[in-house]
């Protein structure tokens, strides 16, 4: 009751500040009022009744203040009366304001916009309704020894049937992720994904326009039906209202539109030009090959584990029919652990090192308050003289402080919005979901969070520091050496933290960096210069026999050829540095067939015979394919370096067979002819492959060749000789889309997008760093230079060597700064481990980087120290002595 | 008139939870009965009165609201709550039994140490 009552009144005081006031007023005003009339009543005259009233009463304005502290109003009256005083104070000091708000603002923006990265990212769920309940299958065996595999049409099949698990069942088909169209213009390669019946059923997404598929249509036979995205209809048909049940020509195939889907739905990047084609699929006779994946809702209070259970069951089952294959149990996935990936390291170091870059921000400002707390301390006295307590003037400090961060904060927060937006532009496909980015509310409010907790941390130091000590040493001394001993202490204390926090930031840094030297400089395999790659596809309607693509791929190649500017030209289905299109089991004759038992896997791809010589890919043994070969009947192979030397040590692979494909004894042996150097088709960090090589042309591999990559190596510039490709191409097949032109250098800079983002992140974060902590030691040494300057002058009186004055003063730097990075050397190297999957080519504890690290911040620390060292060594004995 | 006494230390909240027992008073009412009561023995700052009828609200041992006086005024009336009652009881025996004892101690004599 009584708790409540001064809550109300605290309330009415905080609150109601003008009506209390008022009221106030008019009670005291009452008072005098009736004393006078009383006086009045007993005969006083009534100027002589008011004087007396008056006076009696007391002194009115003291009585009000009294009363108001009796009541609780002090509160929001010292906040504001603080408020008021820390704005005027940072005023007076516009250089360490500005100075102080800018590192602020830096660490609070770095942090803000590493968030909305991790915000988008991680923590966001997927853009469908409860898409927690989405999950990915993959196929996998008992033994857990072999890799996730996608599933096969057989499996799809099985479980789509058999399932009990999920409320919808569906899969995209990973073979293939653009489709020719062609509509008014030139025929266009557009970005598609071939989706079956339940996509946006299991999704829980509805069309815009239209509907999304009918399931039924999913058997083959039926009409095919396509989804498009609204950008495509808006790109390609207008946005005409009447699109729905429209025909397109789709890899020459006629499909009918469906439905267009909302703005904001997508599956990948958002805002693509983009469609869905119902993927139809029949019952098929073989288990293999794997290049479905499938997805599904889990039905509510169905569990992972559960899941897991009721679809290994389908694929033992399908085991059992198939006993060759090797797959017997399926794990599940949830969708959003799958697409964000081993992500989740990067950021998080990231944000671990973009929070340590805010720690030696807060430290270098606290540096700042502290070093000009020397010079406040007469105003701390006399505020306390004058009857401030201990409490009081914290909390004014205090309020300083939070002033301060929140003008950092919201410089920070302006920042944070200009660097994600500076990311978004130049590393667009750098993570996962990155196109999800944006500063929202969510992330306003970490920010907030981030400014407060700063604006308190280094308020505390200062306040606690200022607020001590007593009256009269705070007014004697002018010279503000109260007590710098203490001070000292506390920022030498303060330095070795930022150097400790600019080690670990530093190490990091450091480490990612010499893994993109080393990923830069990894040898693809081939030389990348003057290579322009085009992707190539034709239509099963148009090229239904083997001959006719066969015929094709020679004459263009041919021609191709004979263009001035390019030097020679080739093709393949799959091309480095990472876009590889299909791994393939293979055997020696050395190995026999155990059921159960999987066969090693190799990338295989066809490739023309002038492919090796186009890319400069070496040959280590036999011979590369020629177009004599076309004439032969039976299989021929070139194999890579790594093969050849596992599966074949000490002799000659030239000569020898293999049997590819699934493990089946009557399959054709195939002869090697051919032994080529390695190339890296699974991106620059992964470990070489076996690979196999067959020519285009030869039977039974020629069907498989329709969707190809061209790549031509041109003696002039690219871009000149682009028109003349097209022209070719296209005087051969009007109807052929030119896709994806892109150079091999611009594919390799592709492939290593992700860590170069990280590691100019990183890399940034520790310049940062590594400027904060410069700063911090300069002003340091600086200011204890300063307080010693009659040390200094005495010292020089007595005829000490300047070079001796200089060395003193640098290896106090020299100290703080080694003992730092001796404090922060363990830490590093916590985070080395913490992010060993990031490092490429080099060990966690990398000697080098340790040292170089420390190397460097001992001789930045020795830099920021000579200026002041020097002045040291300059100090004028008069002028020093005359100082104190 | 009898001869003024100063007010003793932490006495005036006393007084006033006493005077406002006897009926609702505005701040000058409050004033005006201590005097009468006291028969003006007791010097009372006037300007003091306002920080402890504050303080006493703060407490909640009074709540006030707006009326009107004896001269068609708008004053500010103060009451008594239940706890303001039970703390002037507990201040006033508390009051009584000291001033029994500093009274004995006063009124000892030689022989009876």
């Amino acid at each position: 009751m009584r708790l409540w009552n001064r809550v109300q009144s605290w309330l009415r005081a905080i609150v109601g500040r003008s009506r209390i006031e008022s009221e106030m007023d008019a009670e005291l005003r009452f008072h005098i009022n009736a004393f006078a009339e009383d006086l009045v009543r007993s005969g006083v005259p009534s100027e002589e009744a008011r004087r007396r009233a008056n006076m009696e009463f007391g002194g009115i304005e003291r009585t009000k203040e009294e009363c108001r502290e009796a009541r609780g109003v002090s509160f929001t009256e010292t906040l504001l009366q603080d408020l008021r005083y820390g704005l005027r104070m940072l005023r007076k000091n516009p250089g360490f304001t500005l100075i102080a708000a800018f590192t602020l603002a830096l660490g609070i923006g770095a942090n803000t916009a590493m968030f909305s990265v991790i915000n988008a990212v991680l923590l966001h769920p997927l853009p469908y309704p409860d898409s927690h309940q989405l999950v990915l299958t993959f196929l996998g065996d008992a033994t857990g020894s072999s890799s996730r595999s996608s599933y096969g049409i057989v499996d799809y099949l099985a479980t789509r049937e058999n399932q009990k698990s999920f409320s919808h069942f569906a899969a995209i088909g990973l073979g293939q992720n653009s489709f020719t169209y062609i509509g008014a213009g030139e025929p266009q390669r557009v970005r598609g994904t071939p989706a079956t019946g339940e996509f946006f059923a299991a999704l829980g997404v509805q069309a815009l326009l239209g509907s999304t598929f009918n399931p039924a249509s999913e058997a083959p036979g039926q009409p095919r039906e396509v989804v498009l995205s609204f950008r495509f209809w808006q790109s390609q048909f207008g946005a005409d209202p009447f699109i729905i049940g429209r025909s397109m020509l789709l890899d020459g195939q006629p499909y009918s539109v469906v439905g267009v889907m909302p703005s904001d739905f997508h599956f990948g990047p958002r805002d693509n030009d983009e469609i869905w084609p119902l993927l139809q699929l029949g019952p098929s006779e073989v288990r293999p090959p794997y290049w479905i994946a499938p997805f599904g809702r889990l039905k509510a209070g169905v569990t992972r584990v559960q899941a897991e259970a009721d679809l290994s069951r389908i694929a033992e089952h399908e085991q059992h029919l198939f006993p060759k294959s090797s797959y017997d149990r399926v794990s599940i996935v949830p969708m959003k652990a799958f697409l964000v990936g081993d992500s989740r390291i990067a950021l998080f170091t990231l944000q671990g090192a973009v929070l340590l870059v805010l720690l030696i921000a807060i430290v270098n400002v606290a540096n700042l308050q502290v070093a000009r707390a020397s010079t406040r301390e007469r105003e701390l006295a006399i505020r306390t003289a004058l009857g401030a307590g201990r409490g009081r003037l914290i909390r004014q400090l205090l309020t300083e402080s939070l002033v301060l961060a929140a003008i950092g904060g919201t410089a920070g927060f302006a920042l944070a919005q200009l660097g994600v937006r500076a990311m978004l532009t130049l590393a667009p496909d750098a993570l996962p979901r990155m196109s999800e980015v944006t500063v929202d509310s969510r992330t306003l409010l970490v920010s907030s969070i981030f400014s407060l907790l700063s604006g308190i941390l280094f308020g505390l130091v200062p306040a606690f520091r200022g607020s001590g000590g007593g009256i009269g040493m705070g007014l004697k001394s002018t010279t503000g050496s109260g007590q710098p001993a203490a001070r000292h202490r506390l920022l030498a204390i303060l330095v070795v933290a930022e150097f400790s926090l600019a080690v670990i930031l530093l190490t990091g840094a450091g480490l990612l960096a010499r893994s993109f030297e080393r990923l830069l400089s990894a040898t693809p395999g081939f030389s990348p210069q003057h290579l322009i790659t085009v992707q190539l596809a034709l239509p099963d309607a148009r090229y239904p026999q083997e001959s006719q693509i066969a015929d094709f791929y020679r004459q263009l190649l041919e021609r191709l050829e004979a263009l001035p500017g390019v030097q020679s030209a080739g093709i393949s289905m799959s091309l480095p540095p990472n876009l590889l299109a299909l791994q393939n089991p293979f055997r020696t004759p050395a190995e026999p067939i155990v059921p159960g038992k999987e066969l090693h896997a190799a990338e295989e791809m066809t490739v023309s015979p002038g492919y090796f010589r186009t890319l400069g890919v070496p040959l280590i043994a036999g011979r590369f394919f020629v177009d004599a070969d076309r004439a032969r009947s039976d299989q021929i192979l070139i194999i890579n370096q790594t093969l050849a030397r596992q599966y074949f040590p000490n002799q000659d692979p030239v000569g020898q067979r293999l049997q590819t494909g699934d493990a089946d004894e009557r399959s054709p042996w195939e002869t090697i002819v051919g032994v080529v150097g390695d190339v890296k088709y699974q991106g620059l960090d992964a470990k070489p492959e076996s690979t196999i090589y067959v020519p285009y042309f030869e039977k039974g591999w020629t069907s498989w060749s329709r969707e190809m990559f061209l790549v031509l190596r041109s003696t002039s510039s690219e871009a000149a000789l682009m028109p003349a490709v097209r022209e070719t191409v296209w005087s051969m097949d009007k109807q052929l889309p030119i896709a994806s032109v892109r150079t091999m250098d611009a594919l390799l800079a592709d492939s290593i997008a992700q860590p170069r983002f990280r590691t100019v992140l990183l890399g940034s974060f520790a310049a940062l760093s590594l400027i904060l902590a410069a700063a911090g030691i300069y002003g340091v040494i600086s200011y204890s230079v300063v307080q010693r300057t009659s040390e200094f002058g005495i010292r020089i009186a007595l005829g000490a060597d300047l070079n001796d004055l200089l060395c003193l003063v640098l290896t106090r730097g020299a100290k703080l700064a080694l003992l730092g990075v001796a404090i922060g050397a363990p830490a590093a190297f916590m985070l080395a481990r913490f992010m060993s999957s990031l490092l490429f080519g080099i060990a966690p504890a990398d000697p080098l980087t340790f040292v170089g690290v420390s190397g460097l911040l001992l001789l930045v620390a020795l830099c920021a120290c000579y200026i002041p060292a020097r002045r040291a060594s300059r100090v004028d004995p008069m002028v020093a002595l005359h100082y104190e | 008139m009898a001869k003024q006494v100063d007010l003793l230390q932490g006495t005036l909240e006393m007084l006033i939870l006493k005077a406002v027992s006897l009926g609702p008073l505005h701040g000058y009412g409050v004033l005006l009965r201590i005097q009468q009561i006291s028969k003006d023995r007791l010097e009372i700052l006037q300007g003091s009165l306002y920080p402890a009828l504050y303080r006493l609200e703060h407490n909640g041992l009074l709540v006030s609201e707006w009326g009107e006086s004896e001269n068609k005024r708008k004053a500010k009336y103060y009451r008594l709550t239940t706890a303001g009652r039970r703390k002037l009881r507990t201040e006033a025996e508390n009051w009584n039994r000291m001033a029994d004892v500093i009274a004995g101690i006063l009124q000892s004599k030689p022989e009876e140490v």
